[in-house]
């Protein structure tokens, strides 16, 4: 299973984004600045925006989801039960799971933000696509949240998962790490040595690396484990 | 000061509580009412019982910059440099002053290539920087930023902070779920199902929430 970006162009005026790359099953981060072009390239990869030069092969993928930053975007159902069920989705377990079992008969726009985007990244996380693109996956989401988000999305098993995010301090263990930078896709590698390339590393991550502490992965637990090592 | 007494609307309810100059940041699990309360501090939202007052004044009776946490909610004009003056022109400044005030905060949070932009080509992190010099283009006494930096990456949001500091708002309430960020603030309120548990100076709140989640991850990494 592999995605692959030939030389997938997108323009809009005088914003360009080129992408020549290709992503392997694991999971995967994208970082870059407000505006680099996250958000495009993850549409692109889904399908819902052709490039405007080259080309985007989904080799051996036979089932995509992205998840849009604002996950108003994807509400379809009338209510939040019926919003599972417009997955495909049994309501009861997955509304147990998020804990929004007394609000089953609510209308989908009046959860909070964090509440719908937690409803919505359960029924997204409980099917399992070939190729998943998390735009923003964390935004909203309180600390508690953000931490039983990675931890599912460590278990996932196959598959591409893409993470499209300016997260400053949960992330999940990733495998891959993407930057976008003056128009292009770049290769930071595999981790860990991915780490010393990237250089939209949040400050803690940063910090850590040159205090000259091993680290070797992103996670929560990873960091904390780099400085407590001696 | 801001003042809340007696409150109660929907699920919130706050018997006596007095905010501080300076910036102020609520933090909590989702759905504990974090946007309910900056509605009512904003004055979008009155109180079914109870007062708010700022600096002796209602919210309504007050200058109120405010930022929605979706940025789309906000948006009443296509062209990106009409949004931002949208405030001024319906309170009928002149047209001069008005476009030299657009250029100043534009300049200051570096988004005058966004001017000539329409609305809906921006990225989510633009939407809120533009609906944020939206906010600040009438000086006004209360900002009130619901999640802005959900959609913002590090360097932006410590800009943002600059710019805030720069244009001296009396009173800041934001709300996050950047622990880091909560951490950089005056005053802190930690809010649970519609009440507040926790109050005080970063280091007193966080202090209380060290055994949790909330605890921010640069505290627990000291290097």
């Amino acid at each position: 299973m592999k995605l692959h970006l030939n030389a997938a162009r997108a323009c809009r005026g005088d914003w360009s984004l080129a992408a020549h790359a290709t992503f392997c099953e694991g999971v995967h981060l994208v970082s870059g600045d407000v505006g680099s072009g996250k958000s495009t390239l993850a549409l692109m990869m889904a399908g819902l925006l052709s490039p405007t030069g080259g080309s985007i092969v989904r080799d051996g993928i036979s089932s995509t989801m992205i998840s849009l930053q604002f996950p108003e975007y994807h509400v379809t159902g009338a209510t939040v039960a019926e919003e599972c069920r417009s997955w495909g989705l049994d309501s009861d377990p997955i509304l147990s799971e998020i804990n929004l079992r007394n609000k089953r008969d609510a209308a989908p726009l009046t959860l909070s933000r964090g509440e719908l985007k937690r409803l919505h990244l359960a029924c997204a996380l409980a099917k399992n696509y070939d190729l998943l693109l998390l735009d923003e996956p964390f935004s909203s989401l309180d600390a508690r949240e953000k931490e039983r988000l990675c931890e599912i999305m460590s278990q996932r098993t196959g598959g591409i998962t893409i993470i499209f995010t300016h997260e400053q301090t949960t992330f999940p263990r990733v495998d891959h790490i993407w930057e976008i930078q003056q128009g292009m896709l770049i290769d930071r590698g595999e981790m860990p040595d991915a780490l010393t390339r990237w250089e939209h590393a949040p400050a803690l991550i940063k910090k850590i690396i040159s205090s000259g502490k091993s680290l070797k992965n992103i996670s929560p637990l990873d960091l904390q484990e780099a400085v407590c090592r001696t | 000061m801001i003042e809340l007494s007696g409150l109660r609307y929907r699920n919130i309810g706050i018997d006596s509580l007095m905010i501080p100059p300076g910036i102020t940041s609520v933090i909590g699990p989702n759905g504990s009412g974090k946007t309910t309360l900056l509605r009512l501090c904003s004055g979008i939202a009155e109180p079914e019982a109870g007062v708010i007052l700022i600096d002796g004044k209602t919210p309504r009776e007050t200058d109120v910059g405010w930022v929605n946490e979706f940025p789309d909610k906000n948006i009443l004009f296509s062209r990106v440099s009409d949004e931002i003056a949208s405030a001024l022109r319906f309170s009928h400044h002149p047209c001069m002053e008005i476009d030299s005030a657009v250029n100043t905060i534009a300049q200051l949070m570096n988004i005058t290539h966004l001017l000539d932009r329409t609305m809906r080509e921006l990225s989510g992190g633009e939407k809120v920087l533009v609906a944020l010099a939206a906010a600040l283009v009438q000086q006004p006494k209360i900002l009130v930023l619901d999640e802005y930096d959900s959609h913002l990456d590090e360097m932006r949001c410590f800009q943002i902070e600059h710019v805030i500091q720069t244009c001296a708002v009396p009173y800041v309430i934001r709300c996050t779920q950047q622990m880091d960020t909560a951490a950089r603030g005056d005053y802190l309120l930690f809010l649970e199902n519609g009440r507040i548990t926790l109050s005080g100076s970063p280091e007193r709140v966080f202090t209380s929430l060290s055994q949790t989640p909330f605890y921010p991850l640069s505290w627990r990494c000291k290097v």
